[in-house]
């Protein structure tokens, strides 16, 4: 559970590298905490990104995208997949493998795991322009 | 026949002249155990055993029975099977069953000492157990998990207890060795329960790391950070290929601090247990049936014996600090916060040198130790905590334009 102090280092985090109305923090005094950041990719497409917090920076929070997304044959990308980096989605939104296991150390802020999911929405892009998996853009972590 | 009886459960019989107590014999082997008290788990042919308080009480004509008087602090007691005298021996009494490590230890002290224990795999159980052994005399055992086919070639407990949770089976081998310690046993997964892990923490002289996932570790380390405890975490590596010991102690480095250092390789854990990294998320969802059971690779019981075994020499040590005792010259020689073992030139130990003519040169079935700095920088621990930005990433979002986000104005109505 994130705790005060690292609330504060990570809204300074923020306030360096985003204006404030990109962000907005919900529930934070609940067992459930979510941030929901807006982000627009390099073609100007528009999404909005959850990340739980209820576990972090302990364990990798969870990311989704608000909406189920498509890939480019028009399959829903609702369920786990190495190649396109996603992992079972909830309440139908599609949810972004983002950090590997071993990888993860609670000095990891929000914002990284924030760009990190703009990277894989960029990816996705360049999916449903190619054809090619995400895979074949994003390197695994283990 | 042989008959042991437990001297000081007669000592808690209610002044009346009989009680109702239970004959646990071995089938035969003509061994019998005589408890006034019933045991947790009964063991072997259970039969009734009456025990009648002074010497002119009737015998009953048939079965087990035992006549005892209170003498002083003490106990005399004859015991009988079906009318006719048995020769008696007695179970230790709590101040002669571990008389043989004074001189090494100080066995009056551990007694007052309560270890909490988080993980009861093959590393945590071994380690209670030996402490059991040692005379600590308090325990929490925190284990969610219960004894599977899998775990049973490593693990202290047997055959009997699968099925069981590892708490209630690990606390009967803690009782087997020490019947007159306190365990309490808690069932629970640590990262859902915050205010317990707290709680615990605070009551425990020590506390040992024995999960398989850095999420509970970094759980743990908050806790033992607010309540300014110590802590041994350990761990195999790759098919216990070796393995290694981190000690926390207040005020040094935290679990955080050793991440990231050149010594540590957070990559190479060991997993044993496929269901279990799922669940952790150390095997991805998206991997495969048959790639998840090649990623499980164990190794020996033989080969976590040593980390096991360094562990509960480390702990005895933390235990005993500042007590004059057989231990003390180890304080001035375990002074290291993480130590390294190698049991095979295999992977990361691979280019370590062979162990005949090694010399001053890393080689296996040796202990390594390393001071590790505190990390004036931690995120857990640090006094100016710096988070990792990502900045290698955000460069190669800048290489393709915009790193920026969106007016969540703009996008009212997508949900959050």
């Amino acid at each position: 559970m994130m705790t005060d102090d690292r609330y504060q280092l990570e809204l300074g985090v923020l306030s360096r590298k985003l204006s404030p109305n990109l962000y907005r923090f919900f529930d934070l005094d609940t067992d459930e905490p979510y941030v929901v950041f807006g982000a627009r990719t390099n073609r100007g497409n528009v999404y909005t990104l959850r990340i739980e917090l209820d576990d972090f920076p302990e364990s990798i929070p969870k990311v989704f995208v608000t909406r189920m997304l498509k890939d480019k044959r028009g399959h829903d990308l609702d369920s786990c997949s190495a190649t396109m980096h996603t992992l079972t989605s909830e309440n139908g939104r599609t949810r972004i493998c983002h950090f590997g296991f071993d990888s993860w150390h609670p000095e990891v802020s929000i914002y990284k795991v924030f760009i990190k999911s703009r990277l894989w929405l960029e990816m996705y892009e360049q999916h449903l322009r190619t054809g090619k998996d995400i895979d074949y853009y994003l390197n695994h972590q283990d | 026949m042989i008959v042991y009886l437990n001297k000081e459960e007669l000592m808690t019989l209610p002044d009346t002249g009989v009680a109702d107590g239970v004959a646990c014999e071995w089938e035969g082997e003509e061994v019998v155990h005589l408890h006034a008290r019933p045991p947790r788990h009964a063991y072997g042919k259970v039969s009734p055993c009456r025990f009648i308080r002074g010497g002119t009480g009737e015998l009953p004509p048939a079965g087990f029975c035992v006549r005892y008087e209170r003498e002083g602090d003490g106990v005399k007691a004859t015991a009988f099977l079906d009318g006719k005298e048995l020769p008696l021996n007695f179970i230790p009494s709590r101040s002669e069953l571990f008389s043989r490590s004074k001189g090494i230890l100080e066995v009056g002290a551990l007694a007052q000492k309560r270890v909490m224990i988080v993980g009861l795999g093959s590393f945590g159980g071994q380690i209670a157990v030996e402490l059991a052994k040692a005379g600590v005399g308090a325990f929490a055992l925190l284990d969610f998990d219960r004894m599977e086919l899998h775990n049973l070639s490593r693990h202290i407990c047997s055959v009997q207890d699968l099925g069981r949770l590892k708490t209630d089976a690990v606390a009967d081998a803690i009782l087997g060795k020490n019947p007159y310690a306190e365990v309490e046993r808690f069932p629970v997964d640590i990262n859902r329960e915050p205010v317990l892990l707290d709680r615990e923490t605070a009551r425990a002289d020590l506390v040992i790391c024995a999960t398989d996932n850095n999420t509970s570790r970094f759980n743990l380390t908050n806790a033992l950070l607010r309540r300014a405890k110590p802590c041994l975490y350990g761990r195999a590596v790759t098919r216990a290929e070796g393995g290694d010991v981190f000690r926390y102690r207040p005020g040094g480095p935290c679990y955080n601090c050793l991440i990231g250092n050149g010594w540590f390789e957070s990559r190479d854990e060991e997993i044993t247990d496929e269901a279990s990294a799922r669940r952790s998320g150390r095997i991805a969802a998206y991997v495969s049936p048959e790639d998840a059971s090649a990623m499980v690779q164990v190794g020996l019981s033989a080969d976590i014996e040593p980390i096991c075994n360094l562990m509960v020499k480390l702990a005895l040590v933390e235990l005993s600090r500042g007590l004059d005792t057989g231990l003390a010259q180890l304080e001035d020689e375990l002074v290291y916060d993480y130590y390294m073992w190698a049991n095979r030139r295999e992977r990361r130990h691979a280019n370590w040198a062979p162990f005949p003519n090694a010399a001053a040169k890393p080689t296996i079935l040796r202990w390594y130790g390393a001071r590790i700095a505190r990390n004036d920088g931690c995120a857990v621990c640090g006094g100016h905590a710096e988070l990792d930005t990502g900045d290698e990433i955000e460069s190669r979002l800048g290489d393709m334009g915009d790193t920026s986000g969106i007016n969540l104005d703009e996008v009212a109505g997508q949900g959050g």
